[in-house]
Protein backbone atom coordinates (compact mmCIF):
# COMPACT_ATOMS: atom_id res chain seq x y z
CA UNK A 1 0.00 0.00 0.00
CA UNK A 2 1.49 3.58 -1.42
CA UNK A 3 1.47 6.25 1.40
CA UNK A 4 -1.04 8.30 -0.86
CA UNK A 5 -3.30 5.41 -0.46
CA UNK A 6 -2.44 4.90 3.01
CA UNK A 7 -3.61 8.13 4.07
CA UNK A 8 -6.20 8.34 2.37
CA UNK A 9 -8.13 5.47 3.67
CA UNK A 10 -6.64 6.76 6.96
CA UNK A 11 -8.48 9.90 6.72
CA UNK A 12 -11.51 8.29 5.50
CA UNK A 13 -11.20 5.67 7.78
CA UNK A 14 -11.21 8.30 10.89
CA UNK A 15 -14.07 10.12 9.12
CA UNK A 16 -16.13 7.41 9.37
CA UNK A 17 -14.79 6.52 13.20
CA UNK A 18 -16.59 9.37 13.92
CA UNK A 19 -19.79 8.79 13.31
CA UNK A 20 -18.89 4.91 15.14
CA UNK A 21 -18.04 7.41 18.06
CA UNK A 22 -21.36 9.43 18.30
CA UNK A 23 -22.70 5.86 17.76
CA UNK A 24 -21.03 4.46 21.04
CA UNK A 25 -21.51 7.67 22.90
CA UNK A 26 -25.54 7.38 22.51
CA UNK A 27 -25.01 3.88 23.47
CA UNK A 28 -22.81 4.46 25.90
CA UNK A 29 -24.92 7.48 27.94
CA UNK A 30 -28.24 5.38 27.96
CA UNK A 31 -25.84 2.43 29.50
CA UNK A 32 -24.22 4.51 32.41
CA UNK A 33 -27.51 5.55 33.25
CA UNK A 34 -29.64 2.89 33.57
CA UNK A 35 -26.94 0.19 33.08
CA UNK A 36 -28.45 -1.95 30.12
CA UNK A 37 -27.76 -2.20 26.16
CA UNK A 38 -29.94 -0.15 24.63
CA UNK A 39 -30.45 -1.66 21.36
CA UNK A 40 -33.54 0.51 20.51
CA UNK A 41 -30.90 3.12 19.94
CA UNK A 42 -30.28 0.95 16.03
CA UNK A 43 -34.32 1.48 15.99
CA UNK A 44 -33.69 5.52 16.59
CA UNK A 45 -30.74 5.37 14.17
CA UNK A 46 -32.96 3.56 11.38
CA UNK A 47 -36.01 5.84 11.61
CA UNK A 48 -33.73 9.11 11.69
CA UNK A 49 -31.89 7.76 8.39
CA UNK A 50 -35.56 7.64 6.90
CA UNK A 51 -36.74 10.92 7.85
CA UNK A 52 -33.04 12.56 6.98
CA UNK A 53 -33.92 10.77 3.79
CA UNK A 54 -37.81 12.20 3.10
CA UNK A 55 -36.65 15.74 4.58
CA UNK A 56 -33.36 16.00 1.90
CA UNK A 57 -36.00 14.02 -0.68
CA UNK A 58 -39.15 15.95 -0.13
CA UNK A 59 -38.51 18.97 1.91
CA UNK A 60 -35.20 21.04 1.49
CA UNK A 61 -31.83 20.28 -0.13
CA UNK A 62 -30.27 21.97 2.01
CA UNK A 63 -27.73 19.91 4.09
CA UNK A 64 -27.69 22.09 7.42
CA UNK A 65 -31.60 22.42 7.73
CA UNK A 66 -31.93 18.64 6.30
CA UNK A 67 -29.55 17.76 9.07
CA UNK A 68 -30.72 19.86 12.18
CA UNK A 69 -34.47 18.61 11.66
CA UNK A 70 -33.34 15.36 11.58
CA UNK A 71 -31.39 15.61 14.73
CA UNK A 72 -34.56 17.40 16.73
CA UNK A 73 -36.74 14.24 15.22
CA UNK A 74 -34.44 11.70 16.45
CA UNK A 75 -34.00 13.52 19.86
CA UNK A 76 -38.01 13.51 20.11
CA UNK A 77 -38.37 9.73 18.56
CA UNK A 78 -35.45 9.14 21.38
CA UNK A 79 -38.14 10.93 24.24
CA UNK A 80 -41.18 8.85 22.76
CA UNK A 81 -39.18 5.70 23.09
CA UNK A 82 -38.59 6.35 26.71
CA UNK A 83 -41.95 7.13 27.58
CA UNK A 84 -43.69 4.77 26.06
CA UNK A 85 -41.43 1.64 26.34
CA UNK A 86 -38.58 2.16 29.32
CA UNK A 87 -40.60 4.59 31.73
CA UNK A 88 -42.92 2.15 32.65
CA UNK A 89 -40.54 -0.81 33.31
CA UNK A 90 -39.01 1.74 34.68
CA UNK A 91 -41.30 2.89 37.57
CA UNK A 92 -42.54 -0.63 38.44
CA UNK A 93 -39.07 -1.26 39.20
CA UNK A 94 -39.08 -4.27 36.85
CA UNK A 95 -35.17 -5.75 36.93
CA UNK A 96 -32.65 -4.62 34.02
CA UNK A 97 -33.74 -7.81 31.95
CA UNK A 98 -36.98 -6.33 31.07
CA UNK A 99 -35.15 -3.19 29.59
CA UNK A 100 -33.17 -4.68 27.37
CA UNK A 101 -35.78 -7.04 26.17
CA UNK A 102 -38.24 -4.00 25.38
CA UNK A 103 -35.43 -2.37 23.72
CA UNK A 104 -34.53 -5.52 21.39
CA UNK A 105 -37.45 -5.19 20.47
CA UNK A 106 -38.14 -1.36 19.55
CA UNK A 107 -35.18 -2.23 17.07
CA UNK A 108 -37.17 -5.62 16.04
CA UNK A 109 -40.38 -3.64 15.23
CA UNK A 110 -38.60 -1.04 13.81
CA UNK A 111 -36.20 -2.92 11.28
CA UNK A 112 -39.58 -5.59 10.60
CA UNK A 113 -41.45 -2.03 9.99
CA UNK A 114 -39.22 -0.49 7.46
CA UNK A 115 -38.86 -4.04 5.85
CA UNK A 116 -42.65 -4.50 5.98
CA UNK A 117 -43.16 -0.93 4.09
CA UNK A 118 -40.24 -0.12 1.97
CA UNK A 119 -38.15 -3.74 2.40
CA UNK A 120 -37.83 -3.53 -1.77
CA UNK A 121 -36.37 -0.21 -1.77
CA UNK A 122 -33.25 1.51 -1.64
CA UNK A 123 -33.06 5.02 -1.00
CA UNK A 124 -30.19 7.04 -1.88
CA UNK A 125 -29.99 10.61 -0.30
CA UNK A 126 -29.40 13.62 -2.87
CA UNK A 127 -25.63 14.88 -3.17
CA UNK A 128 -25.93 18.35 -1.53
CA UNK A 129 -23.04 20.06 -2.16
CA UNK A 130 -21.91 20.83 -6.21
CA UNK A 131 -18.05 20.45 -5.58
CA UNK A 132 -17.72 16.94 -3.42
CA UNK A 133 -14.37 16.99 -3.02
CA UNK A 134 -11.14 18.91 -1.80
CA UNK A 135 -7.62 18.09 -3.50
CA UNK A 136 -4.72 18.67 -1.21
CA UNK A 137 -1.60 17.29 -2.41
CA UNK A 138 -2.54 14.25 -3.88
CA UNK A 139 -4.87 13.41 -1.62
CA UNK A 140 -8.65 13.28 -1.89
CA UNK A 141 -11.03 14.24 0.40
CA UNK A 142 -14.45 14.32 0.34
CA UNK A 143 -16.42 16.66 1.82
CA UNK A 144 -19.07 14.96 3.37
CA UNK A 145 -16.43 12.82 4.89
CA UNK A 146 -14.76 16.23 6.47
CA UNK A 147 -18.10 17.65 7.67
CA UNK A 148 -19.17 14.22 9.37
CA UNK A 149 -15.65 14.30 11.12
CA UNK A 150 -15.81 17.79 11.99
CA UNK A 151 -19.45 17.90 12.96
CA UNK A 152 -18.91 14.68 14.93
CA UNK A 153 -16.04 16.33 16.94
CA UNK A 154 -18.27 19.48 17.44
CA UNK A 155 -20.94 17.22 18.81
CA UNK A 156 -18.95 15.50 20.96
CA UNK A 157 -17.20 18.63 22.23
CA UNK A 158 -20.58 19.83 22.89
CA UNK A 159 -21.46 17.29 25.03
CA UNK A 160 -18.81 17.35 27.32
CA UNK A 161 -19.43 21.20 28.40
CA UNK A 162 -22.54 20.28 28.79
CA UNK A 163 -21.91 17.27 31.06
CA UNK A 164 -19.57 19.03 32.75
CA UNK A 165 -20.51 22.64 32.97
CA UNK A 166 -24.19 22.25 33.47
CA UNK A 167 -26.47 21.41 36.11
CA UNK A 168 -28.88 19.03 34.31
CA UNK A 169 -25.12 17.75 33.02
CA UNK A 170 -23.97 16.83 36.62
CA UNK A 171 -27.67 15.48 37.46
CA UNK A 172 -27.08 12.71 34.67
CA UNK A 173 -23.07 12.15 35.32
CA UNK A 174 -24.09 11.51 38.76
CA UNK A 175 -27.03 9.11 37.86
CA UNK A 176 -24.61 7.62 36.31
CA UNK A 177 -22.26 6.58 39.13
CA UNK A 178 -25.42 5.57 41.36
CA UNK A 179 -29.17 6.30 40.36
CA UNK A 180 -30.55 5.83 44.14
CA UNK A 181 -28.70 8.44 45.69
CA UNK A 182 -29.48 11.71 43.52
CA UNK A 183 -33.35 11.22 44.24
CA UNK A 184 -32.44 12.07 47.59
CA UNK A 185 -30.70 14.69 46.89
CA UNK A 186 -33.72 16.69 45.19
CA UNK A 187 -33.08 15.40 41.62
CA UNK A 188 -35.92 14.85 40.02
CA UNK A 189 -34.74 10.68 38.25
CA UNK A 190 -37.84 10.89 35.46
CA UNK A 191 -36.70 14.45 33.79
CA UNK A 192 -32.62 13.14 34.34
CA UNK A 193 -33.64 9.63 32.30
CA UNK A 194 -36.03 11.54 29.91
CA UNK A 195 -32.91 14.08 29.08
CA UNK A 196 -30.47 11.14 28.91
CA UNK A 197 -32.71 9.64 26.64
CA UNK A 198 -32.91 12.48 24.91
CA UNK A 199 -29.17 13.20 24.62
CA UNK A 200 -28.86 9.61 22.73
CA UNK A 201 -31.86 10.56 20.47
CA UNK A 202 -30.08 13.48 18.94
CA UNK A 203 -26.87 11.38 18.41
CA UNK A 204 -28.81 8.53 16.98
CA UNK A 205 -30.08 11.63 14.62
CA UNK A 206 -26.68 12.87 13.45
CA UNK A 207 -25.68 8.95 13.30
CA UNK A 208 -28.79 8.16 11.36
CA UNK A 209 -28.33 10.63 8.69
CA UNK A 210 -24.56 10.34 8.43
CA UNK A 211 -25.29 6.92 7.87
CA UNK A 212 -28.20 7.10 5.29
CA UNK A 213 -25.41 10.11 3.06
CA UNK A 214 -22.66 7.29 3.02
CA UNK A 215 -24.66 4.45 2.51
CA UNK A 216 -27.97 3.56 1.19
CA UNK A 217 -31.02 3.91 3.35
CA UNK A 218 -32.33 0.13 3.83
CA UNK A 219 -34.01 -1.83 6.99
CA UNK A 220 -30.82 -2.82 7.97
CA UNK A 221 -29.54 0.46 8.06
CA UNK A 222 -29.75 0.02 11.94
CA UNK A 223 -27.56 -2.94 12.18
CA UNK A 224 -24.85 -0.50 11.40
CA UNK A 225 -25.09 -0.42 15.44
CA UNK A 226 -22.75 -2.93 16.00
CA UNK A 227 -20.04 -0.89 15.22
CA UNK A 228 -20.96 1.55 17.89
CA UNK A 229 -21.30 -1.15 20.16
CA UNK A 230 -18.16 -2.41 19.57
CA UNK A 231 -15.94 0.73 20.37
CA UNK A 232 -18.32 1.16 23.38
CA UNK A 233 -16.61 -2.25 24.34
CA UNK A 234 -13.33 -1.60 23.32
CA UNK A 235 -13.33 1.66 24.82
CA UNK A 236 -14.57 0.26 28.04
CA UNK A 237 -18.57 0.14 28.56
CA UNK A 238 -19.08 2.95 30.99
CA UNK A 239 -16.47 5.39 30.01
CA UNK A 240 -17.65 7.95 27.11
CA UNK A 241 -14.24 9.16 26.37
CA UNK A 242 -13.13 5.19 25.62
CA UNK A 243 -15.97 5.11 23.39
CA UNK A 244 -14.76 8.22 21.20
CA UNK A 245 -11.11 6.92 21.17
CA UNK A 246 -12.45 3.31 20.45
CA UNK A 247 -14.51 4.47 17.72
CA UNK A 248 -12.34 6.64 16.09
CA UNK A 249 -9.49 3.93 15.74
CA UNK A 250 -12.20 1.10 14.87
CA UNK A 251 -12.77 3.24 11.77
CA UNK A 252 -9.06 3.72 11.37
CA UNK A 253 -8.51 0.41 11.61
CA UNK A 254 -11.24 -0.68 9.46
CA UNK A 255 -10.48 1.20 6.88
CA UNK A 256 -6.91 0.39 6.74
CA UNK A 257 -7.75 -3.76 7.09
CA UNK A 258 -10.42 -3.18 4.16
CA UNK A 259 -8.15 -1.48 2.14
CA UNK A 260 -4.82 -4.14 2.80
CA UNK A 261 -6.76 -7.69 3.22
CA UNK A 262 -10.58 -6.84 1.70
CA UNK A 263 -13.62 -6.09 3.07
CA UNK A 264 -14.50 -10.48 3.53
CA UNK A 265 -11.74 -10.78 6.09
CA UNK A 266 -12.01 -6.94 7.99
CA UNK A 267 -15.22 -8.23 10.02
CA UNK A 268 -13.48 -11.74 10.89
CA UNK A 269 -10.02 -9.83 12.27
CA UNK A 270 -12.03 -7.19 14.26
CA UNK A 271 -14.48 -9.37 15.83
CA UNK A 272 -11.45 -12.03 16.90
CA UNK A 273 -9.83 -8.82 18.16
CA UNK A 274 -12.20 -8.19 20.60
CA UNK A 275 -12.52 -11.49 21.83
CA UNK A 276 -8.64 -11.31 22.59
CA UNK A 277 -9.12 -7.77 24.29
CA UNK A 278 -11.57 -9.24 26.41
CA UNK A 279 -9.07 -12.26 27.85
CA UNK A 280 -6.48 -10.01 28.36
CA UNK A 281 -7.60 -6.33 29.08
CA UNK A 282 -11.60 -6.61 29.85
CA UNK A 283 -11.86 -3.28 31.28
CA UNK A 284 -10.84 -1.81 27.71
CA UNK A 285 -9.30 1.38 26.76
CA UNK A 286 -10.47 3.62 29.88
CA UNK A 287 -9.65 0.95 31.86
CA UNK A 288 -12.81 1.21 34.22
CA UNK A 289 -13.52 -2.63 35.08
CA UNK A 290 -17.58 -3.05 35.27
CA UNK A 291 -18.58 -5.29 38.13
CA UNK A 292 -21.92 -6.10 38.90
CA UNK A 293 -23.04 -4.44 41.98
CA UNK A 294 -25.28 -5.57 44.30
CA UNK B 1 -50.96 -32.84 3.24
CA UNK B 2 -46.83 -32.57 2.29
CA UNK B 3 -47.00 -28.71 3.02
CA UNK B 4 -49.04 -29.26 6.85
CA UNK B 5 -46.40 -32.13 7.27
CA UNK B 6 -43.45 -29.04 6.23
CA UNK B 7 -45.31 -26.68 8.22
CA UNK B 8 -45.16 -29.12 11.45
CA UNK B 9 -41.77 -29.99 10.71
CA UNK B 10 -40.57 -26.41 10.71
CA UNK B 11 -42.48 -25.23 13.78
CA UNK B 12 -40.76 -28.49 15.76
CA UNK B 13 -37.03 -27.60 14.56
CA UNK B 14 -37.91 -23.75 15.78
CA UNK B 15 -39.33 -25.06 19.09
CA UNK B 16 -36.24 -26.83 19.85
CA UNK B 17 -34.42 -23.79 19.61
CA UNK B 18 -36.73 -21.62 21.31
CA UNK B 19 -36.02 -24.36 24.02
CA UNK B 20 -32.65 -23.86 23.80
CA UNK B 21 -32.65 -20.07 24.14
CA UNK B 22 -34.99 -20.51 27.19
CA UNK B 23 -31.90 -22.82 29.06
CA UNK B 24 -29.99 -19.56 28.56
CA UNK B 25 -32.38 -16.64 29.06
CA UNK B 26 -35.37 -18.00 30.70
CA UNK B 27 -33.10 -20.28 33.36
CA UNK B 28 -30.01 -18.67 33.51
CA UNK B 29 -30.62 -15.18 32.64
CA UNK B 30 -28.31 -14.58 29.88
CA UNK B 31 -29.03 -13.14 26.34
CA UNK B 32 -27.15 -14.44 23.19
CA UNK B 33 -27.85 -12.64 20.63
CA UNK B 34 -26.07 -14.42 17.99
CA UNK B 35 -27.40 -17.79 19.29
CA UNK B 36 -28.25 -18.00 15.49
CA UNK B 37 -24.92 -18.17 14.48
CA UNK B 38 -25.06 -21.61 16.68
CA UNK B 39 -27.89 -23.14 14.34
CA UNK B 40 -25.99 -21.79 11.28
CA UNK B 41 -22.84 -23.42 12.80
CA UNK B 42 -24.23 -26.67 13.07
CA UNK B 43 -26.32 -26.10 9.53
CA UNK B 44 -22.64 -25.83 8.12
CA UNK B 45 -20.95 -28.39 9.41
CA UNK B 46 -23.60 -31.07 8.89
CA UNK B 47 -24.46 -30.18 5.29
CA UNK B 48 -20.20 -29.68 4.56
CA UNK B 49 -19.43 -32.75 6.39
CA UNK B 50 -21.94 -34.90 3.87
CA UNK B 51 -21.82 -33.03 0.91
CA UNK B 52 -17.70 -32.08 0.51
CA UNK B 53 -16.27 -35.23 2.30
CA UNK B 54 -19.07 -38.00 2.12
CA UNK B 55 -19.45 -38.59 6.03
CA UNK B 56 -22.84 -40.34 6.86
CA UNK B 57 -25.35 -38.84 8.47
CA UNK B 58 -25.33 -39.77 11.97
CA UNK B 59 -21.26 -38.74 11.96
CA UNK B 60 -22.17 -35.25 10.81
CA UNK B 61 -24.72 -35.25 13.37
CA UNK B 62 -22.03 -35.53 15.99
CA UNK B 63 -19.77 -33.19 14.13
CA UNK B 64 -21.95 -30.22 14.09
CA UNK B 65 -22.51 -30.59 17.86
CA UNK B 66 -19.08 -30.50 18.86
CA UNK B 67 -18.20 -27.62 16.36
CA UNK B 68 -21.15 -25.56 18.01
CA UNK B 69 -19.51 -26.47 21.35
CA UNK B 70 -16.10 -25.58 20.26
CA UNK B 71 -17.66 -22.04 19.01
CA UNK B 72 -19.32 -21.76 22.51
CA UNK B 73 -16.50 -22.41 23.76
CA UNK B 74 -14.79 -19.60 22.17
CA UNK B 75 -17.05 -17.07 22.75
CA UNK B 76 -17.84 -18.45 26.50
CA UNK B 77 -14.54 -18.86 28.43
CA UNK B 78 -13.74 -14.95 27.92
CA UNK B 79 -17.03 -12.88 28.14
CA UNK B 80 -19.14 -15.41 30.68
CA UNK B 81 -16.16 -14.42 33.43
CA UNK B 82 -17.63 -10.63 33.08
CA UNK B 83 -20.70 -8.59 33.20
CA UNK B 84 -23.44 -10.17 31.30
CA UNK B 85 -23.36 -7.41 28.54
CA UNK B 86 -20.12 -8.42 27.57
CA UNK B 87 -21.17 -11.52 26.78
CA UNK B 88 -24.55 -10.25 25.04
CA UNK B 89 -23.00 -8.16 22.97
CA UNK B 90 -19.90 -10.55 21.94
CA UNK B 91 -22.57 -13.11 20.77
CA UNK B 92 -23.99 -10.36 18.45
CA UNK B 93 -20.58 -9.90 17.22
CA UNK B 94 -20.29 -13.46 16.89
CA UNK B 95 -23.39 -13.71 14.65
CA UNK B 96 -22.33 -11.35 12.34
CA UNK B 97 -18.13 -13.14 12.35
CA UNK B 98 -19.84 -16.41 11.68
CA UNK B 99 -21.90 -14.90 8.52
CA UNK B 100 -18.43 -13.43 7.76
CA UNK B 101 -16.75 -16.57 7.41
CA UNK B 102 -19.36 -18.29 5.85
CA UNK B 103 -18.97 -15.49 3.29
CA UNK B 104 -15.30 -15.67 3.18
CA UNK B 105 -14.68 -19.18 2.76
CA UNK B 106 -16.71 -19.28 -0.42
CA UNK B 107 -14.86 -21.97 -1.97
CA UNK B 108 -15.68 -24.50 0.52
CA UNK B 109 -18.95 -23.18 1.62
CA UNK B 110 -20.77 -21.36 -1.23
CA UNK B 111 -20.79 -18.33 0.20
CA UNK B 112 -23.36 -15.44 -0.50
CA UNK B 113 -24.95 -18.71 -3.18
CA UNK B 114 -25.74 -20.94 -0.44
CA UNK B 115 -24.96 -24.89 0.07
CA UNK B 116 -27.56 -26.95 -2.46
CA UNK B 117 -27.84 -30.54 -2.35
CA UNK B 118 -27.80 -31.83 1.54
CA UNK B 119 -29.24 -34.75 1.73
CA UNK B 120 -32.71 -35.05 2.66
CA UNK B 121 -32.50 -37.13 5.92
CA UNK B 122 -34.41 -36.06 8.41
CA UNK B 123 -38.10 -36.38 8.20
CA UNK B 124 -40.78 -35.77 10.75
CA UNK B 125 -40.02 -39.09 12.63
CA UNK B 126 -36.48 -37.86 13.46
CA UNK B 127 -37.51 -34.43 14.11
CA UNK B 128 -39.99 -35.38 16.57
CA UNK B 129 -38.68 -37.62 18.53
CA UNK B 130 -35.32 -34.92 18.91
CA UNK B 131 -37.71 -32.23 19.79
CA UNK B 132 -39.33 -34.88 22.13
CA UNK B 133 -36.14 -35.07 24.09
CA UNK B 134 -35.33 -31.66 24.25
CA UNK B 135 -38.22 -30.77 25.74
CA UNK B 136 -38.87 -33.67 28.30
CA UNK B 137 -34.87 -32.64 29.56
CA UNK B 138 -35.04 -28.70 29.61
CA UNK B 139 -38.56 -29.36 31.31
CA UNK B 140 -36.36 -31.42 34.27
CA UNK B 141 -33.63 -29.38 33.84
CA UNK B 142 -35.73 -26.77 35.61
CA UNK B 143 -36.36 -28.85 38.89
CA UNK B 144 -32.89 -30.66 38.91
CA UNK B 145 -30.47 -28.73 41.64
CA UNK B 146 -28.65 -27.89 38.64
CA UNK B 147 -31.56 -25.91 37.36
CA UNK B 148 -32.40 -24.58 40.70
CA UNK B 149 -29.14 -22.70 40.68
CA UNK B 150 -29.17 -21.58 37.20
CA UNK B 151 -32.33 -19.45 38.51
CA UNK B 152 -31.11 -18.48 41.37
CA UNK B 153 -27.76 -17.18 39.51
CA UNK B 154 -30.44 -15.25 36.99
CA UNK B 155 -32.41 -13.91 39.84
CA UNK B 156 -29.61 -13.01 42.18
CA UNK B 157 -25.65 -13.37 40.90
CA UNK B 158 -24.01 -12.22 43.86
CA UNK B 159 -26.27 -13.73 46.42
CA UNK B 160 -25.73 -16.92 44.28
CA UNK B 161 -21.94 -16.53 44.35
CA UNK B 162 -22.26 -15.59 48.31
CA UNK B 163 -24.04 -19.01 48.86
CA UNK B 164 -20.63 -21.10 47.08
CA UNK B 165 -22.33 -21.13 43.89
CA UNK B 166 -19.59 -21.71 41.30
CA UNK B 167 -21.03 -18.47 38.67
CA UNK B 168 -19.02 -19.26 35.66
CA UNK B 169 -18.89 -23.09 35.87
CA UNK B 170 -22.98 -23.23 35.72
CA UNK B 171 -22.75 -20.40 33.16
CA UNK B 172 -20.68 -22.01 31.04
CA UNK B 173 -22.15 -25.28 31.42
CA UNK B 174 -25.38 -23.71 30.57
CA UNK B 175 -24.15 -22.08 27.29
CA UNK B 176 -22.74 -25.00 26.40
CA UNK B 177 -25.65 -27.46 26.34
CA UNK B 178 -27.54 -24.74 24.61
CA UNK B 179 -25.12 -24.35 21.56
CA UNK B 180 -25.00 -27.99 21.46
CA UNK B 181 -28.67 -28.13 21.41
CA UNK B 182 -29.07 -25.31 18.86
CA UNK B 183 -26.15 -26.63 16.81
CA UNK B 184 -27.95 -30.08 16.59
CA UNK B 185 -31.18 -29.05 15.68
CA UNK B 186 -29.37 -26.80 13.08
CA UNK B 187 -27.74 -29.93 11.49
CA UNK B 188 -31.50 -30.90 11.34
CA UNK B 189 -32.49 -28.17 9.48
CA UNK B 190 -29.93 -28.78 7.25
CA UNK B 191 -31.20 -31.95 6.57
CA UNK B 192 -34.44 -30.95 6.49
CA UNK B 193 -34.35 -27.87 3.92
CA UNK B 194 -31.86 -29.42 2.03
CA UNK B 195 -30.19 -25.89 0.87
CA UNK B 196 -28.47 -23.70 3.87
CA UNK B 197 -27.45 -19.73 3.37
CA UNK B 198 -25.50 -17.62 5.56
CA UNK B 199 -28.32 -15.49 6.09
CA UNK B 200 -30.25 -18.08 7.32
CA UNK B 201 -30.32 -16.86 11.23
CA UNK B 202 -29.26 -12.70 11.81
CA UNK B 203 -29.59 -11.38 15.11
CA UNK B 204 -33.06 -10.50 14.94
CA UNK B 205 -33.59 -14.11 14.37
CA UNK B 206 -32.05 -14.82 17.49
CA UNK B 207 -33.32 -11.57 19.31
CA UNK B 208 -36.90 -13.15 18.59
CA UNK B 209 -36.06 -16.25 20.16
CA UNK B 210 -35.47 -14.27 23.11
CA UNK B 211 -38.36 -12.39 22.97
CA UNK B 212 -41.00 -15.61 22.34
CA UNK B 213 -39.68 -16.56 25.64
CA UNK B 214 -40.65 -13.46 27.57
CA UNK B 215 -44.10 -13.71 25.88
CA UNK B 216 -44.83 -17.22 27.40
CA UNK B 217 -43.23 -16.20 30.49
CA UNK B 218 -39.58 -17.07 31.62
CA UNK B 219 -40.84 -19.14 34.39
CA UNK B 220 -42.74 -21.60 32.52
CA UNK B 221 -41.29 -24.15 29.82
CA UNK B 222 -45.02 -25.00 28.92
CA UNK B 223 -45.37 -20.69 27.84
CA UNK B 224 -41.65 -20.87 25.69
CA UNK B 225 -43.38 -23.82 24.16
CA UNK B 226 -46.72 -22.82 23.03
CA UNK B 227 -45.68 -19.14 22.24
CA UNK B 228 -43.04 -20.60 20.15
CA UNK B 229 -45.33 -23.10 18.54
CA UNK B 230 -47.78 -20.59 17.74
CA UNK B 231 -45.44 -17.96 16.14
CA UNK B 232 -43.88 -20.42 14.11
CA UNK B 233 -46.61 -22.41 13.07
CA UNK B 234 -48.71 -19.29 12.62
CA UNK B 235 -45.85 -17.36 10.06
CA UNK B 236 -45.71 -20.84 7.74
CA UNK B 237 -49.50 -21.14 7.49
CA UNK B 238 -49.85 -17.23 6.90
CA UNK B 239 -47.06 -16.25 4.56
CA UNK B 240 -48.85 -13.46 3.21
CA UNK B 241 -48.82 -11.87 7.00
CA UNK B 242 -45.30 -12.73 6.98
CA UNK B 243 -43.39 -9.28 7.68
CA UNK B 244 -46.07 -7.67 10.09
CA UNK B 245 -46.10 -10.98 12.79
CA UNK B 246 -43.14 -9.92 13.53
CA UNK B 247 -44.48 -6.18 14.17
CA UNK B 248 -47.40 -7.83 15.96
CA UNK B 249 -45.14 -9.77 17.89
CA UNK B 250 -43.09 -6.44 18.93
CA UNK B 251 -46.00 -4.80 20.00
CA UNK B 252 -47.46 -7.53 21.88
CA UNK B 253 -44.24 -7.84 23.97
CA UNK B 254 -43.71 -4.65 24.84
CA UNK B 255 -47.42 -4.37 25.78
CA UNK B 256 -47.03 -7.81 27.96
CA UNK B 257 -43.73 -6.57 29.48
CA UNK B 258 -45.44 -3.35 30.89
CA UNK B 259 -48.49 -4.67 32.16
CA UNK B 260 -48.05 -8.61 33.09
CA UNK B 261 -43.76 -8.59 33.55
CA UNK B 262 -44.50 -12.23 34.57
CA UNK B 263 -45.50 -13.36 30.74
CA UNK B 264 -48.98 -14.70 29.54
CA UNK B 265 -48.28 -18.21 31.32
CA UNK B 266 -46.78 -16.86 34.31
CA UNK B 267 -45.25 -19.75 36.34
CA UNK B 268 -47.71 -22.00 35.13
CA UNK B 269 -46.66 -25.61 33.87
CA UNK B 270 -48.30 -28.13 32.33
CA UNK B 271 -47.41 -31.76 33.72
CA UNK B 272 -49.07 -34.94 35.33
CA UNK B 273 -49.65 -33.10 38.64
CA UNK B 274 -51.58 -30.34 37.48
CA UNK B 275 -53.95 -32.75 35.45
CA UNK B 276 -54.34 -34.66 38.30
CA UNK B 277 -55.10 -31.40 40.61
CA UNK B 278 -57.78 -30.46 38.01
CA UNK B 279 -59.61 -33.53 38.93
CA UNK B 280 -58.95 -33.50 42.53
CA UNK B 281 -59.69 -30.39 43.44
CA UNK B 282 -56.03 -30.30 45.37
CA UNK B 283 -53.47 -27.59 45.26
CA UNK B 284 -51.02 -28.88 42.48
CA UNK B 285 -47.40 -29.30 43.73
CA UNK B 286 -45.55 -27.02 40.78
CA UNK B 287 -48.30 -24.16 40.97
CA UNK B 288 -46.60 -21.92 43.45
CA UNK B 289 -42.84 -22.54 42.28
Amino acid sequence: MGSSIFFQQLINGVSLGGVYAVMAVGFGIVFNVLKFSNFSHGGVVAISAYVGYYLSRNVTDNFWLALAATTMIGGAVGLLVERLVFRPVRRAGKPLTYFFVNSITVAMVVQQFFSAMWGAHYFAYPDFFERTAFHVSGLVISRTYLLMLVISAVVLLALTLFLRATKLGIAIRAASSDIYTPPLMGVNTDVVTGLTFVIAGLLAGITGFFLGMTYTVTPFIGSMMLRGIIAAIIGGMGSLAGGVIAGILLGAVEALLIAEVGSSVTPIIIYLGIVVLLLVRPQGIAGKPYTVKA
Amino acid sequence: MVFYAKVLETTLLFTMFVLSVYMLSGLTGLFSLGHGAFITIGAYTAGLATTRFGLPIWLSLILAVVVGMIGGLIIGAPTLKLRRDYFLLVTFGFGEMVRALLLWTAQLTGGAMGLAGIPYAAELPLIAVSTLVVVLFVANLKKTAFGRTCIAIRDDELAAQAMGVNVYAHKIKVFLLSAAIASYGGALLAFNMSFIEPNLFNWLESAKLIVIIFVGGINSVTGALITGIFYYSFGELFRFAHVWRDVILGLLVILVIVFRAQGVFGSWEFSPAWIRSRFHRRPARNQEA
